[in-house]
């Protein structure tokens, strides 16, 4: 039996823990390919004109799996972590998938709520495997594992590569790391000579550290790391500039982009841009900004490096 | 201290009469206007929801009527609302305005910050933190009789005899609530209203429609945002009925006396079409159209801000809900560019396919009798 795995949206958080779920069951993952052109077309058709770029993505990819596969698992994500909320979209999406085409397969759709203990939901999981006609001991073996691997999943931080004109991205990693939907921003930054620092390289500790100082705490776990990490940038300078890639009509997004903006507007802070995608965006009207962007970093660089105006002095003569 | 909560149905009258017996002040916002629109859209980031961007131009409109004191709930919801109030708060104080602002969660999700809040909201009044608190619910269910007077309202005005006694009627029950004082006095007032509205002429022959209002909070209780939706169905003849009531969302335990189901029914309801709730008033919506649908009702109409996060997903849901019901469902995105003229139209349409589907189902009903 072949199980769907669309590749968007949380697929880019948990996706390693989902897939090999279902191989320890015994199944097939058919995940669907990179996302392009096409996938986000086709997306945009069916899904709802004021869903989110992502979510019309995530369309784009359940179409592409529909004719592959003979179900297609949809988690519902309802928490990350004790006490916080998940954004409406993951928490419908199942919904959203099974009203979208009536010629889709059957949908499953387990509820995974990391925030509370693990028996309370790793059992839908478990009920999905048996039904799916899986052995009890191989069925409970696999949810268990699927349950440390995701805790272990959570902790883990990439080191930053060394540089000396470091760019932070601050975004959805399901938007930054889609090399489609985030038109190539990462290598695009690469190419231009600067190195993009991402969240998740950003260590917990000192997001949580940074997120203490805020006056009301954000419900929403992906949000709090972008916010922990934008404030930690600022604080501890070691990027130029940040850039905020946000999508059109998300919600928890508008929210904490107004914050990020509202902090980043004192005094003394580090440069701040807003790039909003959708499905129209296009990838020269990206490159022309980000250009600009770092120009006027490397510039104001160069203003304030010690012996700066001796050099510019020079030059004019 | 002068206190201003937003305007959202029979939230203002409830925080007014609350703030009369609690010896505060209270400072109305006016109706929401073009005015109100233009201020809130002018400070806020353009990705804010539409309602959020109303609710700044209010508060703006508050502060300068005298208000010093911003109430607000913001409850634990996934929807993007539970952030308004930091962001709210940071917003007028970049544009200069002095003021506090009290932003209560849930007493269950938030224990200590609702008790720090009630006694920030204290400070201003006479009365000790038990007394103050033993007012609210004689508030909540002067809300209630509110809602219920709101409710009748839309159920007899398609049918009224004469054009606005309906209306008259709801008026003059008002101002009997507002000076309740007890219980007692409010279960009297109850009475009261069922007997005014018993002595308004209505024609209960007259052929009607029944049309379901359903949407985001804001947009489907206030008549600004969903351009008179009520009073304007009725004029096409259509009996409404709204899924959402302000004191429904403040009545404890989930009961939602007003709308008629509790909390597990409205799951029930929901779950063959959400089986989670999806935030803000997603899931009730659902519940609420397939309750309606399930009555026989012969439209729809679902008013959501647009890109309204736990609307977007019911809205999805709606296609389905409207194939397996058979019932037209009419969804309408409102912004601050949306026209008047547009939505009217669109409800037109909606009524028009409606009465047609009606007549055609009369029509088939009366053959079978005379065949029979």
């Amino acid at each position: 039996m072949r199980i769907g795995l669309p590749r968007a949206l949380l697929f880019h958080h948990y996706g390693e823990c989902w897939s090999s779920f279902l191989s320890d069951l015994g199944f097939e993952p058919v995940i669907s390919e990179n996302t392009t052109g096409d996938t986000v077309i086709r997306g945009t058709v069916v899904a709802d004109n004021e869903a989110c770029l992502p979510v019309k993505v995530f369309a784009g990819h359940l179409l592409e799996l529909s004719e592959l596969s003979d179900a297609i698992l949809v988690p519902r994500v309802v928490s990350q972590q004790r006490g916080m909320k998940a954004c409406p979209k993951y928490l419908g999406l199942p919904d959203l998938a099974r009203s979208m085409d009536s010629a889709m397969p059957p949908v499953l759709a387990p509820v995974m709520d990391l925030g509370a203990t693990w028996n309370r939901w790793a059992r839908e999981w478990y009920e999905i495997a048996v039904k799916l006609g899986v052995g009890a001991e191989k069925a409970s073996h696999a949810v268990r594992k699927m349950v440390s691997s995701l805790r272990a999943g959570i902790t883990e931080t990439v080191e930053p590569t060394p540089s000396d004109f470091r760019v932070g991205v601050a975004g959805h990693l399901y938007n930054v790391h889609d090399h489609r939907v985030s038109l190539g921003l990462l290598d695009r930054i690469r190419e231009m000579g600067a190195e993009p620092l991402t969240v998740e390289q950003v260590p917990r500790r000192l997001v949580r550290r940074e997120l203490k100082a805020l006056p009301r705490k954000i419900k929403w776990e992906f949000e709090n790391r972008i916010v922990g990490a934008v404030l930690h940038w600022n604080r501890a300078g070691d990027v130029a500039g940040v850039i905020y890639l946000n999508s059109f009509a998300c919600g928890p997004g508008s929210m904490i982009g107004a914050l990020i903006d509202d902090e980043l507007s004192r005094e003394g802070s580090v440069p701040l841009m807003t790039i909003t995608l959708d499905e129209h965006s296009g990838e020269t009207g990206m490159v022309t900004r980000i250009e600009a962007f770092l120009d006027m970093l490397r510039r104001s660089r160069i203003d304030t490096a010690p012996g700066a105006r001796d050099k510019r002095g020079g030059g004019g003569e | 201290m002068n206190i201003n909560a937003p305007r959202v149905g029979s939230m203002q009258f409830m925080a007014k009469d609350f703030c009369e017996r609690a010896g505060l002040g209270y400072v109305d916002s006016p109706p929401y206007s073009e005015r109100t629109v233009e201020l809130g859209v002018s400070v806020s980031p353009e990705h804010l929801c539409f309602p959020m961007k109303i609710l700044l131009g209010s508060a703006i409109e508050a502060l300068e009527d005298g208000a010093d004191t911003l109430v607000t709930v913001a409850g634990f919801g996934p929807c993007r609302f539970n952030y308004f109030g930091e962001i709210q708060k940071r917003i007028l104080k970049r544009e200069g305005f002095e003021f506090e602002i009290v932003v209560f969660d849930g007493p269950r999700d938030a224990p200590v910050s609702f008790y720090r809040n009630v006694r920030r909201v204290l400070s201003g009044s006479p009365l000790g933190p038990v007394r103050f608190l033993r007012l609210l619910p004689l508030t909540v269910l002067k809300g209630r009789c509110y809602d219920e007077i709101e409710k009748q309202a839309m159920a007899l005005r398609a049918l009224e005899v004469e054009a606005g006694s309906v209306d008259r009627a709801a008026e003059e029950c008002l101002s009997m609530l507002l000076p309740a004082q007890s219980r007692d006095e409010v279960e009297e007032v109850r009475c009261a209203v069922a007997e005014r509205f018993q002595t308004v002429e209505v024609d209960k022959a007259r052929l009607h429609l029944r049309v379901g209002l359903i949407g985001e909070l804001m947009t489907c209780i206030e008549p600004y945002f969903n351009f008179d939706a009520p009073r304007w169905l009725a004029k096409k003849g259509a009996v409404v009925e709204r899924s959402l009531h302000m004191s429904d969302i403040f009545t404890p335990m989930g009961r939602n006396p007003v709308f008629g189901a509790d909390d597990r029914e409205i799951g029930l309801a929901a779950r063959p079409f959400v089986c989670h709730g999806i935030g803000g008033h997603g899931q009730i919506n659902v519940a609420a159209a397939a309750m309606f649908a399930r009555r026989g009702f012969d439209a729809l109409v679902h008013f959501a801000p647009f890109a309204c996060l736990p609307e977007v997903i019911a809205r999805t849901v709606f296609s389905r809900i409207s194939n397996e019901f058979d019932i037209p469902v009419l969804s309408i995105s409102v912004d601050e560019q949306t026209g008047r003229e547009g939505i009217q139209t669109r409800m037109e349409a909606l009524t028009d396919l409606a009465w047609s589907r009606y007549r055609e189902r009369v029509n088939a009903e009366e053959r079978e009798s005379v065949k029979a």
